[in-house]
Order: structure tokens, then C-alpha cells, then sequence
């Protein structure tokens, strides 16, 4: 099994290149002040202390991870079960019903929430419940791709076996098939709370500016602003607490895990 | 998984697709509108189809994006079925060291991933074009690709590789003969994630790309200022193609399978004759 | 399989029908820029759908060039991807943008040889441009306008909006029925003036006089903040009132005939967007064409007609608002107006706002 685990060196080393060293520069961007001459930095930790010093913008991160939080749970009731009708269908079919799926995320994310808009500005629905429609848009079909391919993999021998052994359909469902789909789900979590919690485009449009989340204030503090140094800091700390929440996830995911080998 | 779905299901899936494609149905129709409003229909025109073609950064834009979504697509797909094959096998502190890393991209806003990129270069003294573009993609497909495959190899028996060692396979064979096999949806809608991705992609690609070198986000985004039917127009060609490279890819099969039918009626004819 | 031949039988007619080019086709070729300049490509940046269709054909046509043509979609975008190396020929940014551009260093001097067609800019113009470019050394004038009020006026008494002026924003009549303008910039810039101060002020009771103005604001009107969005907004009459740039308002009043437009009498901001040279253009020669070519009556013409903005060419800027936007009042922006101002960069000041900004919009729910 030796010459498998070689194969990650190459990407040790990319990874490394492409995705630590951007992100260090982040990290130095956050503990500095003056950043945008490279010879004049210097350390503070003022840009964390503006954050936390005023109620405005741990008010607007608590919004944005309630809103993203809200996106990804009904992202998981309504993809459950698409993905879940997906997976039972006959083999040959899946790939077709994956792809109906999949390729409206193709047409550009700009123009499909523009589209929304249109159609729902003549709509009575508050502004809210906009950008909901918009968000769960979005962001159910990586979802639903994630559960299906957790589903797709579980061996139909289990289903019949805990059948046989007297289990109804809710039982099966809830003791075999649904723990056996947990990684599914927690991927699916990864791909859609993540985004979510820092989208700016979606909540912009289809929000009526009316709300600012953190991906709107960090694009705020980047560009209109040009303070390089309070969006990496804005950006670190949300970094940190996503980290902490993916952690949390994990902890569930390998808990059932554990359940299942029991 | 048992293969069979009640009506109910299928209504549900069918719901499901009708959300997903409402707003799709919308950009076709008012493509086709002849005045500029997105909300009255006063008739059918393809002026703004004709204005799309005539416009050559709109036809250079969509080159760039799809070139760059098919390099990005391969290039990650490839990368990331590698590297997390070689993962599952390797030490626990080398695994976790990976998923958090590849993290990072997928968690960060997007304006931060693009500045860090955008520093990287420009710190390196890179001049920013269609190369970097490409190099921001891959690396912020790659996690994506692993998070697909990942699951599909938890539930692999690690035992079957190694069955296909003690057999006489040479690793690569096992690779490719054993493994591969097993995680192939996973691989294929991590492909199909990835491609996604990188088309649909707007603000790294804004910030990685050099001058002359615009993807159709950036055009789009810069151009939606006010009521422009012509980016519809775009939006319905890109519905259009990808549904006929569907149609495509599941006739074909389809007929290659009648004809092999009835080559075979021949033979079995030429053999009774 | 047939329909599918069909479709691309149908699609490779329409690309037939269409190849030709945008081309107006009166432009001839007047110099072959690769023997004059020993370059023949220039990268163009520039705001977007702010330029005509016509334009970059026909320049190409008359100097057998090619012009790369991007779009931005602010200033401050622009400004970073500046900071990130990208190197381009001319540049399209407003004026304190530029102000920013000349006091770090990132722009030449135009050559004043090659521009023969600067006379015909008007001398209003020139005006404002000589608050961030005195001598004219650095920049010339692409579109002016001014920030104003958008108005539906079976639904607003213009005799009132025209007595309040911004004031009017704090009139709860008009509860959820108003757009605001998404940018830090311009909404301060509103507050500033409506309290009587200069837009350009730094003065810490001022500001916070301006914080205090946008929160009751907020509380009186409900409005939407939203940025381009606006103009589809108004046209299709979605909202009585809106802060609008005086060539959007142009656009809308040519489109909608409720809608009048309104500078208010406490002042406003008067601002010019100009064509510049980075200091790192690789063809400045060409792109000193490139301006000279787009200053001139006949491009000026054919953009000002298409995008609404007010062109800075004095023949131009007569015959259309005598022309095609006869009777809309925002196309022809007034000038002269002693408490109108054009906007400086200052970027603690910048700074200093932006958190305010912060929270004027987190109030709002």
C-alpha cells in the first residue's frame, strides 16, 4: 500500500504552493496595518479589536451564519429526498436524472439570480424570503449530488437483509439506509453551509441591499474600501469559526460512524 | 438500494426539476422577446442572438470560459482522483492535514481566495492571463473533486486492492483495473462539480485573469447594468448546446446499440442462409 | 439525430447572418499603426455598456489596430486589479479615482501633439476636470453628470420634491416606496448635503450629523439599496422615488414617461469620467490616438445618443439635447451651481465612513 500513499506527494507540494502560501499572505494582511506597500507592515492586532469592539459586526456575522444555517437545513430536507429518488431509480437512468440536476448550475450563477429576480419582484414575498429562494436555488443541487452519491454506493443486499430480518420500511430506512448515507450528508453540509455563510451576490440581489452579510462586508472592505487589512481580518475570523463548526460536523459524522461498526 | 420509485417520488423529483428550471424557462423565453423589457413579451425576435454574435468579446468570453473549464475540469479531476486514492492509503496526520487545507478554498469567500491569488502572483511578479486563470481554477477545483470521492472510498473495501496485489496486479492495474472502477460516479460528479465550478466561477476568475482575457461571469457581471437581453441570449445558446451534447451523449449509445442489434440479425441471417 | 442537425443548421445560419461586424462602415483607414507606432494592440479599460457599438470597430478600422476592450464594474475594482499588475493602455475612471492615480504615480503624461481634437470639448467641462487636472496634463473628458432624484410624478408633487430636495427622503409619505443608492460614496454625499456641508468634508460632527441624517432616514422611508438594478426598477415604475447618475435618469425619462428628474437645490455632486495613460502602457502612442479618436464630434455623437450620458463635445452636446433627448432635462446636467461639487479623493476619510456605512445599513432591519 506504500506505492499509493506516493501519489499525494505532488499535491503536498501544489497544495502547498497554491492554496497555504495565498492564504498566508491573508494571515500576514490581518496582524498588520498599512498593507498595500509590502515594505511597511506592521504588527497589530487592531484589526480584530475594531471587530469585536463594535456590536455592528458580530451582529452581522450571527446573521449570516443564522441565514446560511436556515439554507443548509432545508437544503437538506428537500435534497434528501432527490436524491434519495435519484439513487432508487433504475441504473441506467440515474446519470440522466444527475445531470437534469446539474446543468442549470452551468448557466451562470449571475444571470440565474437575475432570472429570479425578475420573477420574483412582482411577488408579494418579503424581501427574506427571497433570498432564501435564492440561496436554496443555489445551492441544493451540490447538495443533493453529495446524497446521492453516498446512496448510490449503499450495497442493496443490506436493504434486502434487514427486510428479511423483519424490519418494516421506516425501520430499514432510519437504522440502515439513512446512518449508511450520514457522509453523503455531511459533504453535502461542507459544500453548501460553507458557501452560504459568505455569499454577497444572492442576499445583494435578491435582498434589496437590505442585507449586509459578512461575504457582503469583506467585498465591501476589499474593494469600495480598499482596506486590505480589516477584510482579512473580517475574513480570518470567519475562517476560525467555520473551522470550528466544520469541526463539530466531523465529530457527528465519525460518532455515527463508530454507531455503525457497533 | 432497490430500484424502483412510487408515483409519489417521481412527482417529487419532477417538482424538484421544475424549481431548478423555472428560472432557466424564463431567460429562453425573454431571449427571444423583441423589445428590451424582461417583463412584458411583445414578440419574437432573434435580434438579441444576432447582436451576441456580433459581439466579439462576448465570443471571445465564451471561448475562455469553456477552455479554461475543460483544462481546470481535467487537470483536477485527475489531480484529485490521485491524490485522494493515495490518501486513504497514507498516515492519519497526512489525511488530516489535506481535508483541512482543502477546506480553506471551499470556506472562503471567494473575494478572499481571490486576493490571496491575486497577491500570490503579483508578489512572484507573474504577469496575470489566461495561464494564472487556469492555475486558480485547478486549485480551487481539486478539493472539491476529493470531497466527491472521498465518501465513495470510505465504503471501499480496503481489502480488494490488496487482494488485487497478492493476485499478480502491478499497482498501477490495481489502480486501474480495481480501484478506479468503484469510485467511478464518485469521480464523475466530482467532475461534473468541478467543471461547474470553474464555469460558473466570477470572482477569482476577475481577480486571476489578465487584460483582454474575460470568462462570461466577468462579462456578465460588468454588463448587466442595465436591461440587456443579449446576456439572455447568451445564457439560452449555453442551455441549448449543453442540452444537445445530453441529447447527444444519450442517443448515440442508443443507436450504436440498434445497429450493433442489427448487425447481429444479419450475421445470424448470413449464418441460416 | 435529425433535430439536432436541424438546430445546428439553424444556429450556423444565424452566426452567417450576423458575421459581419458592428461597423458603422463611414470610417476609412487613416494611419497603419504598426509602421507609425511599431505597435498595434491597446488594452481598454473601461466602465461597463458605456461605450458605443460602433466605437472600437471603427477605430480598429482607421489605425488597422486592435483594441482589447475589458470592463469594469467600479472604479474601485478597476483600481485593484491596477494593483494587481494587469497593465493597460487607457483607462475610463471617474475623477477622484484619477485624482488617487496621479498622486501615487500609476499614470503619464498625454502626449499634446497627437490630441488635435480637445477644442472641441466645452469649456463647463473643462472646468471640472481642472479640479483634479489642472493643467490638463494627465486626462481627458469622456462623460459628466450629476447625482439627482428620480421621480414619478403622478404619484410625487414635483412642486414639493422641488421645494424639499434630498429632504425629501426623510418624508415618511413615502414609506417603501423610494430606491437608495447602494454605495458609501454617494449616500453620504447625499446626507452632506441635505445638512448644508460640503460632500468633501473631514470634520467629525459633520460626519456624524450625516450618520444621524441616513439612520432617521432609514427609519422614515424604508428605502431598497440597490445599485444599477435602479434603472429597470423606475422604468417599469417599481418605486416613486430614486437616487439616480443623471445619464442613467436620462435613459429612464426617454423610457418612461411618469418619470421627471430633479437636482436637488442644497447641491450635489458633479462628477466627470476621463480617459487616462498608465505609466506602464506598452503603445502610449496609440492610446493617445485612441483618446484623440474618442473626443471627436462623430464618436461623441454616436455615444452620448446610445448610453445617455452627457458628452463633454460642445457640437455633440447641443445638437442631442436639441435631438434625440430633446425635453429630458437629466441629459443636459446643470452646471455652475455654486454648491455643487465634485467629489476628492481621501482616503482616511474613506476609511472613517465605511464603518459608519456598516452600520447605516445594518439598521435598516
Amino acid at each position: 500500500m506504500k506505492s499509493f500513499s506516493k501519489m499525494v506527494t505532488p499535491y503536498l507540494v501544489w497544495m502547498t504552493v497554491m492554496i497555504v502560501v495565498p492564504m498566508l499572505m491573508i494571515v500576514l494582511y490581518a496582524f498588520t496595518v498599512q498593507g498595500n506597500s509590502v515594505l511597511t507592515f506592521q504588527f497589530t492586532l487592531n484589526n480584530f479589536a475594531r471587530f469585536f469592539s463594535d456590536t455592528v459586526f458580530p451582529s452581522v456575522l450571527w446573521r449570516s451564519l443564522k441565514m446560511a444555517f436556515i439554507t443548509t437545513v432545508i437544503c437538506i430536507l428537500l435534497g434528501y429526498p432527490a436524491g434519495y429518488v435519484i439513487a432508487r431509480s433504475a441504473p441506467n437512468r440515474q446519470s440522466v436524472m444527475i445531470l437534469m440536476i446539474t446543468l442549470p448550475t452551468w448557466i451562470n450563477m449571475l444571470v440565474r439570480t437575475y432570472a429570479w429576480k425578475g420573477i420574483l419582484d412582482a411577488s408579494v414575498f418579503s424581501a427574506e424570503f427571497k433570498v432564501y429562494v435564492g440561496m436554496v436555488y443555489n445551492f441544493l443541487p451540490f447538495m443533493i449530488l453529495q446524497i446521492y452519491t453516498a446512496l448510490s454506493k449503499i450495497d442493496p443486499a443490506l436493504i434486502t437483509a434487514a427486510h428479511d430480518l423483519g424490519a418494516d420500511n421506516r425501520q430499514t430506512f432510519l437504522r440502515v439506509t439513512l446512518p449508511l448515507s450520514v457522509s453523503g450528508i455531511v459533504s453535502g453540509i461542507t459544500l453548501v453551509f460553507l458557501p452560504a455563510v459568505s455569499s454577497f451576490f444572492i442576499p445583494k440581489l435578491l435582498g434589496g441591499g437590505r442585507f449586509v452579510l459578512i461575504g457582503n462586508l469583506i467585498e465591501d472592505y476589499f474593494i469600495s474600501t480598499g482596506d486590505w487589512n480589516f477584510g482579512s481580518a473580517i475574513s480570518l475570523i470567519m475562517a476560525v469559526i467555520i473551522l470550528i463548526s466544520m469541526y463539530i460536523t466531523r465529530r457527528l459524522d465519525k460518532q455515527t460512524g463508530e454507531e455503525e461498526g457497533d | 438500494m432497490e430500484h424502483k420509485n412510487s408515483t409519489l417520488n417521481r412527482l417529487y423529483y419532477w417538482l424538484i426539476i421544475a424549481f431548478f428550471y423555472a428560472p432557466i424557462i424564463y431567460v429562453v423565453i425573454f431571449s427571444f422577446n423583441s423589445s428590451k423589457s424582461l417583463t412584458n413579451f411583445s414578440g419574437f425576435s432573434l435580434r438579441w442572438y444576432q447582436k451576441m454574435f456580433a459581439d466579439r468579446t462576448i465570443m471571445e468570453s465564451i471561448w475562455y470560459t469553456v477552455a479554461c473549464a475543460v483544462i481546470a475540469t481535467a487537470v483536477s479531476t485527475v489531480i484529485g482522483t490521485i491524490t485522494a486514492i493515495g490518501l486513504s492509503k497514507s498516515r492519519r496526520i497526512i489525511k488530516e492535514a489535506v481535508t483541512q487545507v482543502n477546506n480553506l478554498p471551499m470556506l472562503n469567500p471567494d473575494i478572499v481566495t481571490a486576493i490571496g491569488f491575486m497577491l500570490f502572483f503579483t508578489s512572484l511578479r507573474i504577469q496575470t492571463g489566461f495561464t494564472t486563470m487556469v492555475l486558480a481554477h485547478i486549485a480551487f477545483c481539486i478539493p472539491y473533486v476529493m470531497l466527491s470521492i472521498t465518501p465513495k472510498l470510505r465504503t471501499l473495501d480496503p481489502n480488494i486492492a490488496e487482494a488485487a496485489l497478492d493476485l499478480g496486479c502491478t499497482p498501477l492495474q490495481a489502480l486501474w483495473k480495481v480501484i478506479i472502477p468503484q469510485i467511478k460516479e464518485g469521480i464523475f460528479s466530482g467532475a461534473l462539480v468541478a467543471f461547474s465550478m470553474s464555469f460558473d466561477d466570477f470572482v477569482i476568475s476577475l481577480f486571476t485573469t489578465g487584460p483582454g482575457i474575460n470568462n462570461i461571469s466577468i462579462y456578465v457581471y460588468a454588463n448587466v447594468k442595465r436591461i440587456n437581453p443579449t446576456i439572455n441570449a447568451l445564457s439560452s445558446i449555453i442551455v441549448f448546446v449543453i442540452t444537445a451534447v445530453l441529447i447527444i451523449i444519450n442517443v448515440v449509445p442508443m443507436i450504436r446499440e440498434r445497429r450493433k442489434g442489427k448487425e447481429n440479425e444479419k450475421n445470424l441471417k448470413g449464418a441460416l442462409d | 439525430m435529425k433535430k439536432i442537425s436541424k438546430a445546428l443548421l439553424i444556429s450556423s445560419a444565424v452566426i452567417a447572418m450576423t458575421g459581419c461586424s458592428a461597423s458603422s462602415g463611414k470610417t476609412e483607414q487613416v494611419m497603419d499603426a504598426q509602421k507609425e507606432f511599431g505597435c498595434s494592440t491597446i488594452n481598454v479599460y473601461n466602465a461597463g455598456e458605456y461605450i458605443s457599438e460602433s466605437a472600437i470597430p471603427d477605430f480598429e478600422k482607421a489605425f488597422n489596430a486592435t483594441v482589447k476592450y475589458d470592463v469594469f464594474e467600479s472604479n474601485e475594482i478597476m483600481y485593484t486589479k491596477l494593483m494587481g499588475g494587469s497593465a493597460y493602455d487607457v483607462l475610463v475612471p471617474s475623477d477622484y479615482m484619477i485624482e488617487r492615480l496621479m498622486s501615487e504615480g500609476m499614470l503619464q503624461k498625454l502626449n499634446q501633439e497627437q490630441l488635435t481634437n480637445l477644442d472641441q470639448i466645452s469649456d463647463d467641462v473643462i472646468g471640472m476636470r481642472n479640479v483634479f487636472d489642472p493643467a490638463g496634463e494627465y486626462a481627458v473628458p469622456y462623460f459628466w453628470g450629476s447625482v439627482g432624484l428620480v421621480y414619478n410624478k403622478n404619484n410625487v408633487d414635483p412642486a414639493v420634491i422641488e421645494e424639499k430636495g434630498w429632504d425629501i427622503l426623510l418624508d415618511s409619505t413615502y414609506a417603501g416606496r423610494v430606491y437608495a443608492y447602494d454605495s458609501q460614496r454617494d449616500m453620504f454625499m447625499v446626507a452632506l448635503k441635505a445638512l448644508g456641508y460640503s460632500m468633501n468634508t473631514s470634520d467629525t460632527d459633520e460626519i456624524n450629523a450625516a450618520y444621524e441624517w441616513l439612520l432617521s432616514m432609514n427609519k422614515a422611508i424604508t428605502p431598497a439599496y440597490v445599485t444599477d438594478e435602479v434603472i429597470d426598477g423606475m422604468i417599469n415604475g417599481n418605486m416613486d422615488i430614486a437616487i439616480m447618475y443623471s445619464g442613467d435618469a436620462a435613459y429612464v425619462l426617454t423610457e418612461n414617461e411618469d418619470m421627471a428628474w430633479v437636482e436637488p437645490k442644497q447641491g450635489t455632486n458633479i462628477w466627470v469620467d476621463a480617459m487616462v495613460i498608465p505609466s506602464n502602457s506598452a503603445c502610449p502612442a496609440l492610446a493617445n490616438e485612441f483618446i484623440n479618436f474618442m473626443v471627436d464630434y462623430d464618436q461623441q455623437y454616436a455615444n452620448s445618443e446610445e448610453i445617455g450620458y452627457s458628452t463633454p463635445n460642445k457640437k455633440a452636446a447641443e445638437e442631442l439635447s436639441a435631438g434625440t433627448y430633446e425635453g429630458i432635462s437629466a441629459y443636459s446636467p446643470r452646471t455652475g451651481y455654486e454648491k455643487d461639487e465634485v467629489f476628492h479623493f481621501n482616503p482616511e476619510m474613506t476609511k472613517k465612513l465605511s464603518d459608519l456605512w456598516t452600520r447605516v445599513k445594518m439598521s435598516i432591519n
